[in-house]
Parts: C-alpha cells; structure tokens; sequence
C-alpha cells in the first residue's frame, strides 16, 4: 500500500516543481508566453504519461527533453529556420532609446540589450545558453535534453557566447575595455 | 598552455567542466596572460547579465491547470491505472470511505461546466459547429428567431481579433441554448448563452476541464459560457470584451 500512495504522488512531488523551468525554456524557444504556455501544457501531458520512464532522480533535465520534444514536434518549421541573423539596428535603437544618466536606466537598458540579443540567437545557441546561464545544467545534461553530443554543447556555447559579447560591445566601442559591467 | 589552447577550453573552464588536471594548466596561463583574463571576466560578466535578464516563471494558470490537468490527463501509464484501481478497491472495502467519496456530488455549476465542454468537443469532432455559418451578425442573430425563447446577443468582434464565425442551436443540461461560434487564429470557441433568471449577481468563473478552458459569466439575465483550448489569457480578453 505503501508504494502505491507512493507513487501517483510522486508525479507531483518530482515534475510539477519544475513548471518554472519548463516555462522558462518553451518560453525561450518559442518566445511568446502563448506558445510556451501551449507547449508546456502538452509537454506536462507527455510527462505524465511516460512517467514510468524517468529513472534518474534528476526529473528537471527529464521534463525539459519532454518540453524540447513537444516543442520540436509542434514547431518543426520554425525549429528550424530559427537561424535568424542579429539585428544590431535593433540592438542600437533600443540602446539609444533611453540616454538618461539614472543607474536604473541604464541597468534597464542593459537588461533590454541583453534580452533582446539573446531572443535574436539562433535557436541552437539560444537554447544552450538558457539551459547553461539560466537552468545551471551540466554539460552533460544539456547534451541529453538538447539530443547533442557533448562536444557540440561546448562549441555552440563557446560560440553563442561570442556572438552575445560581439552584439553587446558593439556599438560602445572605445566606451571601456569590455563594455560590460 | 598558449591563448590559442586556453581559448579553446575558456568555456569549459568557466563552467567548472574540466577535470582538475586540465584546469590547472589553465589556471596557470591565466595567472600570466592578462588578455586571456579579460576573456575570461568578459564571460564571466555575459553569464552575470544573462541571468539577469529573464527567468520566465509559469504564469498561475498555467500551474493551476497542470496540477488540476493530473486527475484526468489522457493515457495515464498502467502503473498509475493499476495504482487508482488498488487505492480505489481499497476504498470500497472501507465502506466508511467509500460513501464519504460519493457523497460528495459535483454542484450544479460544476455539471453545466461540464456539460458545456462535451458539446465544444462534440461540436468539434462531427464537424457540426454551425447551423448558420455567417460572419455578419444580422445574419445570425435573426436565425435564432423562433428556434428559441429568447434572443441572444450577438456581436461581431472581429476587430479585436475574434471574428464571428457562425451559430447552431444547442442543448445544454437539458435546455435549449444558442451556440455562437468565434474564431482566434486556428482556435474556436464555443460561447453558450441562455437565460438565467434566478442569477442577479454578476458572476465570474474560471475553469479547465480536460483541457479546455472555460470562462462564465452573467450579464443582463443572460448566462454565458465560453469554452475553448485557446491559451488562458485569450480567452480572458475575449471574455472581458463581451462583458
């Protein structure tokens, strides 16, 4: 008896605790608050029903696949031609939107900058640097919720990360040594 | 170690993914190279800025459907099949748990909720939405006429997003209602309207039945329901728009 109390609340006790993360992820690959909300009520669906298939403790990475998969699923076009180039006409009008001297803005400014750099990464290196910065996953873990060798998940870091200083710092040339606080 | 190795294991570096034997050599590059340093603190800075940015955290509804979404989730695994069977014949063998269980009656709101789900998912599944199919409401407010007692409001919202598809008579807890049918992007929704002449308060309720939302509301002796799989703040617009 004990096992079977057990068991149907586990679900709630080892997935449900992770719906931040897995909004936080669908919303970062779909970037839209309904798609993400679409996409994680599927993925919960899935979860649910394969749930006799986690075997690890670790239910976080697991759910995420389950997210990566449902989104893939549903989004394969967009998954794909999520290539998009970074708009750096954007980045810099959005900078120059707000000259005041206040700290806050200028923390909000960067806020801003930031965000909106990371939504214009590919999906590849997007997802990696959310899953890394955000998540706090392992290398080895994002390799499994990714479906990506953990080679892969260095070099689109390495790369991703690259990309991000190259579109932060441009445009504050000679403002600093990095421009980044 | 030159900048060229160190630059090829910088990330994995900063994300504590070497073993202690391949940092070292790292670390002792960074200790004399300055540039390789400023690489370093950059990343260091981006990963600071990054997790600034924006934790999206599960909107409300979203986290109420899920845990609501746990009792009637399709395909619920054997396992969990065989563990409601057991917890259930363990119910009836305890008598006194077994009629405190089925005492316990859904009220009447819960039953319309329900029943206005399973004709949106009716309607959906005979391909059955409409008895009139117009975008123009002077078309489908007049077809109502002499179908039922009463005349429900339509309107077309097509400028906010939700356009007016259609209508159908339907029945819903054994009366009769007039279905209006609205179109957001892909999705349909189902508006049930009715007279409800012993409501004088506005009421407000919001639900998820299967996955599908519903809204409810009263206006002018009218009783609303809206069901949909529209996303939960769509839906909600749609429903203030017609309040």
């Amino acid at each position: 008896m004990e096992s079977l109390e057990k068991m149907p609340r586990s679900f709630e006790e080892s997935v449900l605790p992770h719906m931040d993360a897995a909004f936080n992820y669908a919303r970062w690959l779909t970037k839209n608050d309904a798609d993400a909300e679409d996409v994680v009520q599927d993925a919960s669906v899935r979860a649910l029903r394969f749930f006799s298939s986690l075997r690890s403790e670790d239910a976080r990475a697991w759910l995420l696949t389950i997210v990566r998969n449902t989104w893939y699923g549903r989004f394969p076009r967009r998954a794909e031609a999520a290539a998009v180039t970074v708009t750096e006409e954007d980045l810099d009008s959005r900078a120059d939107a707000s000259p005041g001297p206040e700290a806050q803005l200028i923390q909000q400014r960067t806020v801003d900058r930031v965000r909106g750099a990371l939504e214009a990464l590919p999906t590849d290196f997007r997802e990696v640097l959310v899953l890394r910065e955000l998540e706090g996953l392992s290398y080895k873990e994002i390799a499994a919720v990714a479906g990506i060798p953990i080679g892969t998940v260095m070099s689109r870091l390495a790369r991703g990360r690259d990309r991000l200083l190259g579109v932060l710092t441009a445009g504050e040339a000679g403002g600093g040594q990095s421009g980044l606080p | 170690m030159d900048c060229r190795d160190v630059e090829g294991v910088l990330d994995a570096y900063l994300d504590r993914e070497l073993e202690p034997a391949e940092s070292a050599p790292v670390r002792e590059h960074l200790g004399a190279c300055a540039a390789c340093r400023q690489r370093l603190a950059d990343r260091e800075s981006l990963g600071r800025l990054v997790r600034q940015v924006s934790y999206y955290t599960a909107p409300p509804a979203l986290r109420a459907r899920l845990a609501h979404s746990r009792r009637w989730a399709p395909g619920t695994s054997p396992r969990l099949a065989w563990a409601a069977a057991a917890v259930l014949a363990v119910s009836l063998a305890g008598s006194a748990a077994f009629i405190t269980w089925s005492a316990r009656t859904p009220n009447r709101v819960d039953s319309v909720a329900e029943a206005v789900v399973d004709s949106h998912v009716r309607a959906l599944m005979d391909q059955h939405l409409f008895d009139v199919r117009s975008t123009d409401q002077h078309t489908v407010k007049p077809w109502f006429l002499g179908k039922l007692d009463f005349s429900p409001p339509v309107d077309d919202f097509a400028s906010r997003g939700y356009p007016l598809t259609g209508g159908r008579l339907d029945y819903i807890a054994g009366r009769p209602a007039a279905a209006l049918v609205y179109a957001r992007g892909q999705h349909t929704i189902n508006l049930f309207v009715w007279p409800e002449a012993s409501v004088n308060l506005r009421t407000w309720d919001a639900r998820s039945i299967r996955g599908f939302h519903v809204r409810h509301w009263t206006r002018a002796g009218m009783s609303f329901w809206a069901v949909s799989d529209l996303n939960d703040a769509e839906l909600d617009v749609f429903a203030r728009t017609l309040q």
